[in-house]
């Protein structure tokens, strides 16, 4: 559903994603794991049609997001860290906004909007301008909206910024109900791996614009020379590939280890 | 390399309907907020901007009335009258410098709306055809850059309908001429900027803005050198006929101005086939500009939004260089934590080159209006070269204190709003409240006093002012911006707009128009006190040479009153709020 072809985004001189080859199949939950710049967001800003890359190509269910953006965009929801919302706008109102954007027919826009900010505990507010909501209200918002045009994939960005214990199991269990009962395909960027170690088919560690490592939880897991949580796991492939780097930049070829 | 961009897409109906919706329901939603503002506020804010209409009507009527009189009697033929002569000229050379002046405001709105808008990622991910995007922002562009001129322009043309007895047609067909005269400058500025975002990669940043200037000065420039030669003399009947083809340079029947004047000039006259020839005329192109618009941003818009992403990317430059780093070196002396507040505040003003080239456009055309300044030119030959030398200084000072005012209710204003949702950073750090505000207050005093004097003393070395004048002149300006800075703090701690930051919208809302009416308020006051001595030399036949001394020092008081009382109340009620509120 989701496929990359040495997609490579470069700004000056840094190389913020090199060569990335990655396939997300129709219904898998994908989590995009990686440091602080390691080339997550600039991944999906490719993805999601936000920046050109400068090699290499994205498709998004059979389209092209370089040659066919409104096309992939419409199979496309997606919901980044700090969502945008009208702060002029009621929550309701924003809803049929995005309903217009998308051209959502009416009818299942209003078989949709309800039960979407029922699910999503926004139902009371949602008569309410946003420029009243909290991070996490805004953030929940930008959860049912997105799922207002029924997409086939959705890309999210470090989504739990603001949601709190209870919001953060519901939506987990939301997305993970979509994946597995509407074949639903979602790649997600997190940093918290314990979310990732619970939710996610498969795992990508992404580290200086390079893809380290992909497999599942259990495969992962196995890359390490000592069991451990995949935090430990995550810090270790990362340190190592930092040595590396390292010792590549002073000229002395690694040495094999394990 | 960089990818070119998809192929052209036809605008989708659906899309773009839904965000006219959308901006719709913010425009009702936001006139509804204005209940939760002060009833005094409101009010006060309310009946100037009738007051405010009612004067450039009634000025406008008397203009008009003067022009048909005074004309009569000059040409000595009671059929023809002066205003005859010159309305089709005064109206098309008004046209076309409303065009000019459009199309650059519109390349720096067409940046803002189209690069630099907060809701355009969100916009730029939804499945909406370049098309769509670019003309739903269009819209926004058009809207942006023309209300003021309608607004300000509306009464002047209610003046010349009833002043010429037009039928009632005319004033319907105002506004279907003002439409698509206004959609061409946004169409051609939006082209501009596509272009330029796309193409030149050098003006990306902050150099963009600093070309329009450059543009605008030498425009400016060229104009003045040229007028420098053609200047009549006023007093001589003859000079009419030079005044008229002076005029007639904006007449060129290839202009839209000149299509718009023909065409308001033919209603008001009930000639309805040359008005719907005029109509047509600029209907037409208004549509082929905004076709090939949509064509540029079909083309240009998505690769230039993704260069200028990738551009935000980029590693800043380096700490040693930079105009910022040299001028943040020489704040080292101040105490913190003023000093740290300071190069916060210059940097984030730094970074915003749509902000702060509007700064420099204002300026820089004043300095170039200065810089060609004579005092020798004789406009009308029989005034006293002294009255003229008075006039000018009168002007000059009110057009600089103008702008200023203008420039602290743009810039100034927002600033305690623009620390917006952080402001508990502030509100939890060892700052005082009183701190911050003082802080912005001499940020506010030091960088507008370096244009607003450096402007002062420049037109009165042009003007060849005695001492007396350029000290009250120089005196006049710096209480005028300890004023305005004042004003403008102060009114922007009383009115926080924390929700916001886009500075643009922190200034449209009620706050911001108070602060700018005061502004005006005040500027009208001290130009009324410092025309009573710089016009002594043909008032003191009637009050008394002797007076001066005395005169002089009432108008020193008056000043000093005025920029206290504009100083301090807002100042202190502004820090009493800050202090009160819960962050």
């Amino acid at each position: 559903m989701i496929e990359t072809r040495g997609l490579t985004k470069r700004f000056g001189d840094k190389l913020a994603v090199d060569r990335l080859n990655l396939s997300i199949a129709e219904g898998e939950f994908f989590c995009f794991l990686g440091p602080n710049g390691a080339g997550k967001t600039t991944t999906i800003k490719m993805l999601t049609g936000l920046i050109q890359p400068t090699a290499g190509s994205a498709r998004v269910g059979p389209y092209d997001v370089g040659e066919q953006p409104v096309e992939a965009k419409k199979l496309l929801g997606y919901i980044p860290d700090h969502p945008f919302l009208y702060d002029k706008l009621t929550g309701r109102e924003f809803m049929a906004f995005v309903a217009g954007l998308y051209q959502v027919p009416k009818e299942r826009y209003e078989a949709l909007c309800e039960p979407l900010l029922e699910t999503f505990e926004l139902s009371a507010v949602a008569n309410q301008l946003t420029e009243n909501f909290s991070h996490g209200m805004r953030q929940k918002l930008s959860f049912a909206s997105c799922f207002l045009h029924e997409p086939k994939v959705v890309v999210v960005d470090e989504p739990w910024v603001g949601l709190d214990p209870k919001n953060i199991r519901s939506v987990k269990t939301y997305l993970r109900r979509r994946t597995q009962e509407d074949g639903l395909t979602i790649l997600m960027s997190t940093h918290t791996l314990s979310i990732a170690e619970e939710v996610a088919d498969r795992i990508g560690i992404i580290h200086r614009g390079k893809l380290l490592h992909v497999g599942t939880v259990g495969e992962i897991k196995s890359l390490a020379r000592e069991p451990g949580s995949l935090e430990d796991v995550f810090l270790e492939l990362t340190r190592q590939a930092e040595d590396e780097a390292a010792l590549s930049a002073a000229g002395v070829s690694p040495v094999g280890v394990g | 390399m960089t990818r070119e961009a998809p192929m052209a897409s036809s605008p989708s109906p659906g899309p773009l309907r839904a965000l006219l919706k959308a901006k719709k329901e913010i425009a009702i939603h936001t006139l509804k907020s204005v209940q939760g503002e002060s009833k005094l506020k409101v009010a006060f804010v309310s009946i100037s901007a009738v007051l405010l209409l009612l004067g450039i009507y009634g000025g406008a009527r008397l203009a008009f009335g003067m022009l048909e009189i005074f004309g009569s009697e000059l040409l000595g033929n009671a059929q023809l009258s002066l205003g005859d002569l010159v309305m089709a000229r005064l109206l098309s050379t008004f046209a076309l410098t409303l065009f000019v002046l459009l199309t650059f405001s519109n390349v720096l709105i067409a940046y803002a709306t189209l690069y630099r808008s907060r809701e355009m990622p969100f916009l730029v991910q939804s499945p909406i055809p370049t098309s769509t995007l670019f003309l739903g922002r269009f819209y926004e562009c058009v809207s942006f850059s023309s209300w003021a001129t309608a607004f300000l322009g509306g009464p002047i043309m209610l003046a010349y309908g009833l002043e010429a007895g037009a039928p009632w047609l005319f004033y319907p067909a105002l506004i279907a001429f003002y439409i698509p005269f206004v959609v061409m400058p946004a169409a051609l500025g939006s082209i501009v900027t596509l272009f330029a975002v796309r193409h030149v990669d050098r003006l990306r940043h902050r150099w963009m803005p600093l070309g329009v200037l450059a543009v605008a000065i030498g425009i400016g420039l060229f104009r003045s050198f040229r007028s420098r030669f053609e200047t009549p003399d006023l007093s001589d009947p003859a000079s009419i006929q030079t005044i008229l083809d002076l005029l007639s340079t904006s007449q060129n029947p290839l202009l839209p101005s000149q299509w718009l004047s023909q065409g308001v000039l033919a209603a008001a006259t009930g000639a309805h086939g040359d008005a719907l020839f005029a109509f047509l005329l600029l209907a037409a192109n208004a549509c082929l500009l905004l076709w090939l618009a949509t064509l540029a941003a079909d083309l240009w818009f998505t690769p230039g939004w993704s260069a200028l992403m990738a551009a935000d990317q980029q590693k800043p430059p380096s700490e040693a260089k930079g105009l910022l780093t040299r001028l943040e070196r020489l704040l080292k002396p101040l105490p913190e934590p003023a000093r740290s507040l300071t190069i916060k505040d210059l940097r984030l003003f730094w970074r915003e080159p749509s902000q702060w080239s509007q700064f420099l456009l204002f300026f820089g055309i004043m300095a170039v209006y200065f810089a060609n300044l004579d005092p020798h030119r004789q406009v009308v030959a029989s005034l006293d070269p002294r009255t003229w030398q008075a006039w000018g200084t009168i002007l000059n000072l009110s057009a600089s204190m103008l702008i200023l005012a203008s420039l602290t209710t743009r810039f100034i204003y927002p600033l305690i709003s623009l620390e917006g949702r952080r402001v508990w950073i502030l509100g939890l750090s060892p700052v005082t409240m009183r701190q911050i505000v003082r802080q912005k207050f001499w940020l506010s005093v030091v960088t507008t006093s370096f244009f607003t004097v450096g402007l002062t003393v420049l037109s009165a070395f042009k003007l060849d002012l005695n001492p007396v004048a350029f000290s009250l002149s120089v005196c006049a300006v710096i209480a005028t911006t300890l004023a305005l800075s004042g004003l403008a703090v102060g009114l922007g701690s009383l009115y926080p707009n924390f929700q916001e930051d886009n500075p643009s919208r922190i200034v449209s809302g009620m706050g911001g128009t108070l602060n700018f009416l005061l502004s005006l308020i005040y500027v009208v006051l001290v130009t009324a006190g410092l025309a009573v001595v710089l016009l002594w030399h043909d008032l003191e036949a009637h009050l008394g040479s002797e007076r001066f001394p005395w005169v002089l020092g009432a108008v020193l008081l008056w000043i000093l009153a005025l920029t206290v009382a504009a100083c301090r109340i807002p100042l202190r009620l502004g820090l009493r709020h800050l202090e009160e509120i819960e962050l």
